[in-house]
């Protein structure tokens, strides 16, 4: 059905000039800010990356590739970008095995709730990062409730903060929900009738699962993966509350450099190597799925 | 082929455990919160509001409160307005545009937000403004809020009945009463759910306002997390408790406004 | 009152109607019939204001409309779907239109309360569209087009989302409404019986071209095409080729005999055509019962293959030879049944002769 057209985009005044219609103001205002504030920064940043720096913080207009050089061949580089590609993916992994049957619940409670259901887990998003990693620190910290408990079992006290466990339990925990409901939408989308229909034809209830809901959900396992990848490996407050000033990724490490040590086109190209990295991860990523998605339309 | 009922509990298990992960440190720092020692203990050793009068005494914190609400006041009316124009322009106007001008309005919830932090920043070092003054950490919160909004109503606007405004056309009112006396009131929940949901993102937001404030001007979570990495008292606990309240306050209206169903998983309400 | 010249509407290469010509005069109730898809919908929207033709002209009360925006057009809708505001009451829904006239309150107050007494809708003006019937929320609807004193009132399938008893008596309240009111109106509807009911003159639509203009009368009975006489009612359809034509009758050759029908114009002797007779034309004659006096004089015999009991009729399969298959309907009192001889009777003034298409096709 064609739409209706409440006012064409472009108006013709008396002469018959083209001027843009009113129509057009909607967007410009929003096209101006996200013009200045997302495109031309990142474009600035590419710019900056290829100058050289400069000791007073500023830089010199000499186009060089020393700053993607002398980051790329710094081990030390690496293993921050290792570390932080590592705990991203393990959150991926993990938040996935426990939001999953969660979600899968979710999906097929009565509406009513769940939505009660969905308000406990979208209240915690709301909170805030500070908020909810402090929590972890009263419950993992030496003198937390857990090692408390531990004590008082007299069982040995773990080490469950300031190092990577902690960072990854606090990752997770954010980022959980985000999971729960990018899973949600496709698994709510999936006909309750086609496992029953499995079931008619002789499955088991993990066999109807495994081989008609689970391909079904893999969209929702796509977009949730890549969601909190993203988020997991640009997480800034956790990895410096829970992993004390020991565990360094990428976030910490390019922060440094431009606040602290002003330098920014070593700074820019950093940022600028670490989101190449994220991206080539979840190219990869994604086109191993669509290789297991390939039977889906 | 386990019975019924224990497959079922097999099942329900990690759904539980799930719950609980979820809610510990929410409840944990509602503990702490009215906890009277300096740290938790189970069993906790007393009810006191002592935190809160920290809280409230600590002119840093309470500077650093009403500062963020007003950015995420301000922030929030802006984005409102600029995401509803937009969602209005994408849904209706775009035509060949749309796929690029929804994948650009969207994107900065694709983007690490501590990226762009820093990308903005050098770029306002690099035209000599710096952190001077609001306008950076205004401009990077509306990035990142904008797409909710936008988001949202597109939502609502997208299950909007045109023929609604087509009788309201035939009986008589022009393209902007029409849009004035039906498309506005009817989507008015998704516009405010919007307004809520940016509201409350800047609020909470970390990578723009730790790099983007101006010295002195440090929003709460920033603060918070300045306070945590060095003293370790309950008092960010009672700030906490703010935070949580507000949350809740925030799921209960969108949930009326518009059903949570619209809003965070991206599909009409049944 | 309202004109049609030469309509035509294409979105991108889809041409949903073709060169309308159409004038409804004041007071007419039409019906724009047809198959889904065959551009009735999309005619109404372009009189309503809301498509613009891609050629031609619309004229309302000799004024030429066709480039108004639709809030200057005086016509009334009626959508599908009421198109009621929800977040308004029924008394706003319905004065809505005044306000837009900045008709004063208390002349609006007034008229509302006269209409939704009329209409039937009294206590309901604080209600909300959500709270009323369907039935309920379609006098609505028609009420908020009604106070408006349109020229023209345009109703696009009103009756679509009713159950089949409320469709039915709404469709005689709003024939009612009708002679009541008196305003010209044009309703679209793919449902013949509706068009049937209440229009003074039926256009029939198919495929974006119009096909035949007329009274029901004799929409039902002389279609003019083979695809009008296959929407409209059911037909057996006889292959024929014309053997003689003499006074109005003709003599049509077929694989089961010579049939004598209606002679008709542009068909002479040696065309082909198709010989249309309604099922309920045919009188069935069980072997050996006796033929009365005045018996029709085609006879065709045949063999029941097939019986369907629809309760006030029985709905028969009869063949009769060449593999010619008819359908005729009969009362249920002395039916007859599956393998039984039978002989079909019927007069030549049922027998309407339809042009096959110059290739030879249906």
């Amino acid at each position: 059905m064609a739409t209706t057209k409440v006012a064409s985009t472009e108006s013709r005044t008396s002469q018959g000039i083209r001027v843009p219609s009113p129509t057009s103001l909607l967007i410009l205002p929003t096209l101006v800010v996200v013009g200045f504030f997302l495109i031309l920064p990142y474009l600035n940043m590419l710019y900056i990356s290829l100058m050289t720096a400069n000791n007073q913080g500023a830089f010199e207009r000499k186009l060089t590739f020393e700053n993607y050089a002398h980051n790329l061949t710094d081990p030390f580089i690496w293993k921050v970008i290792g570390l932080t590609v590592q705990l991203g993916l393990l959150t991926v992994l993990i938040s996935l095995l426990i939001s999953y049957p969660a979600a899968y619940h979710l999906s097929r409670q009565p509406p009513r709730r769940r939505g009660l259901l969905m308000m406990l887990i979208i209240t915690p998003l709301l909170i805030g990062v500070v908020i909810r990693t402090y929590g972890w620190m009263i419950i993992l910290s030496d003198t937390g409730l857990i090692n408390q408990a531990l004590r008082a079992l007299h069982l040995p006290a773990a080490g469950l903060m300031y190092n990577s466990t902690g960072v990854l339990i606090g990752l997770i925990h954010i980022y959980v929900p985000y999971m729960v409901l990018a899973l949600l939408g496709p698994l709510q989308a999936i006909d309750p009738d086609l496992e029953s229909a499995a079931r008619s034809l002789g499955a088991s209830r993990w066999n109807a699962f495994w081989r008609i809901t689970w391909p079904l959900s893999l969209p929702g396992v796509l977009s949730g993966s890549i969601l909190v990848f993203v988020l997991a490996i640009s997480a800034y407050i956790i990895p410096q509350l829970l992993g004390g000033f020991v565990t360094i990724t990428m976030p910490i490490l390019v922060v440094q450099q431009v606040t602290d040590l002003l330098n920014w086109p070593e700074g820019s190209a950093l940022t600028v190597i670490f989101f190449v990295v994220a991206v080539v991860i979840l190219a990869a990523y994604a086109r191993l799925m669509a290789f297991f998605m390939r039977g889906l339309s | 082929m386990l019975p019924e009922r224990v497959d079922r509990a097999l099942f329900l298990t990690p759904v539980v455990a799930l719950y609980i992960f979820l809610i510990a440190p929410v409840v944990v720092v509602l503990l702490s919160a009215f906890n009277a020692g300096n740290y938790l203990t189970f069993p906790p050793q007393g009810l006191s509001l002592r935190w809160f009068e920290h809280f409230l005494e600590s002119t840093s914190l309470m500077q650093s409160l009403v500062l963020s609400l007003q950015l995420a006041l301000i922030v929030s009316v802006v984005s409102t307005a600029l995401g509803t124009a937009a969602a209005i322009y994408v849904v209706r106007w775009s035509g060949r545009y749309r796929e690029f001008l929804r994948i650009l309005l969207v994107s900065p919830l694709a983007l690490p937000g501590i990226l762009s932090a820093i990308a903005i920043l050098i770029l306002l070092y690099a035209i000599g403004v710096g952190t001077r003054g609001m306008i950076g950490l205004v401009g990077g919160h509306i990035i990142v809020t904008l797409p909710f909004v936008f988001l949202i109503v597109s939502a609502v606007l997208v299950r909007f009945d045109r023929s609604l405004e087509e009788a309201a056309r035939n009986l008589g009112a022009g393209p902007y009463m029409t849009f004035w006396r039906v498309t506005l009131p009817i989507i008015r929940s998704g516009i405010v759910a919007g307004a809520i949901f940016a509201f409350i993102s800047s609020y909470d937001n970390v990578p723009m306002s730790l790099l983007l404030a101006s010295v002195g001007m440090t929003p709460l979570p920033i603060q918070l997390f300045d306070y945590l990495r060095f003293a370790f008292d309950p008092t960010p606990a009672a700030a906490g408790t703010l935070s949580i309240v507000l949350a809740i306050v925030v799921v209960l209206i969108s949930e009326r406004l518009v059903g949570l169903d619209t809003v965070y998983v991206g599909g009409p309400r049944r | 009152m309202l004109a049609l010249h030469g309509i035509s509407k294409r979105f991108h290469d889809v041409t949903a109607v073709s060169d309308l010509t159409l004038q409804i005069s004041e007071g007419e109730q039409i019906a724009l019939l047809g198959p889904s898809g065959c551009g009735k919908t999309t005619t109404l929207r372009m009189i309503a204001g809301f498509e613009r033709p891609t050629a031609g002209r619309i004229e309302l009360a000799t004024r030429d409309i066709t480039g108004l925006p639709p809030e200057r057009r005086e016509c009334g809708m009626v959508f599908q779907n009421y198109a009621l505001f929800p977040h308004l009451t029924v008394d706003e829904n319905i004065s809505f239109g005044l306000q837009m006239r900045h008709v004063p309150s208390s002349e609006r107050r007034t008229r509302v309360r006269a209409i939704l007494e009329r209409i039937g809708l009294k206590g309901l003006d604080r209600r909300y569209p959500r709270q009323l019937s369907g039935g309920q929320q379609q006098r609505a609807a028609l009420a908020r087009a009604l106070i408006m004193n349109p020229k023209v009132l345009l109703l696009d399938e009103p009756l679509a989302n009713l159950d089949a008893k409320l469709r039915e008596e709404m469709r005689f309240y709003i024939r009612s409404l009708q002679r009541e009111f008196r305003t010209t109106s044009i309703y679209v509807t793919h449902d013949q019986a509706e068009a049937l009911v209440l229009a003074d003159r039926i256009v029939v639509m198919i495929g974006g071209v119009l096909q035949q203009v007329g009274e029901p009368h004799e929409i039902y009975e002389r279609p003019t095409t083979i695809e009008v006489a296959d929407f409209i009612g059911l037909s057996n359809l006889v292959p024929a080729e014309v053997a003689g034509v003499a006074q109005g009758l003709a003599d049509y050759r077929t694989a089961v005999g010579t049939l004598s029908g209606l002679a008709r114009d542009g068909l002479g002797v040696g065309s082909q055509a198709w010989l249309s007779i309604r099922p309920e034309h045919f009188r069935i004659v069980r072997e050996g019962v006796a033929e009365s006096l005045g018996s029709k004089p085609n006879h065709l015999h045949g063999t029941v293959t097939d019986t369907a009991f629809l309760g006030n009729l029985m709905d028969y399969r009869i063949e009769v030879g060449s593999g010619l298959r008819l359908r005729a309907q009969g009362s249920p009192g002395d039916a007859a049944a599956i393998g039984e001889r039978v002989k079909l009777t019927f007069a030549p003034q049922d027998a309407w002769p339809l042009p096959k298409t110059p290739n030879g096709h249906d």
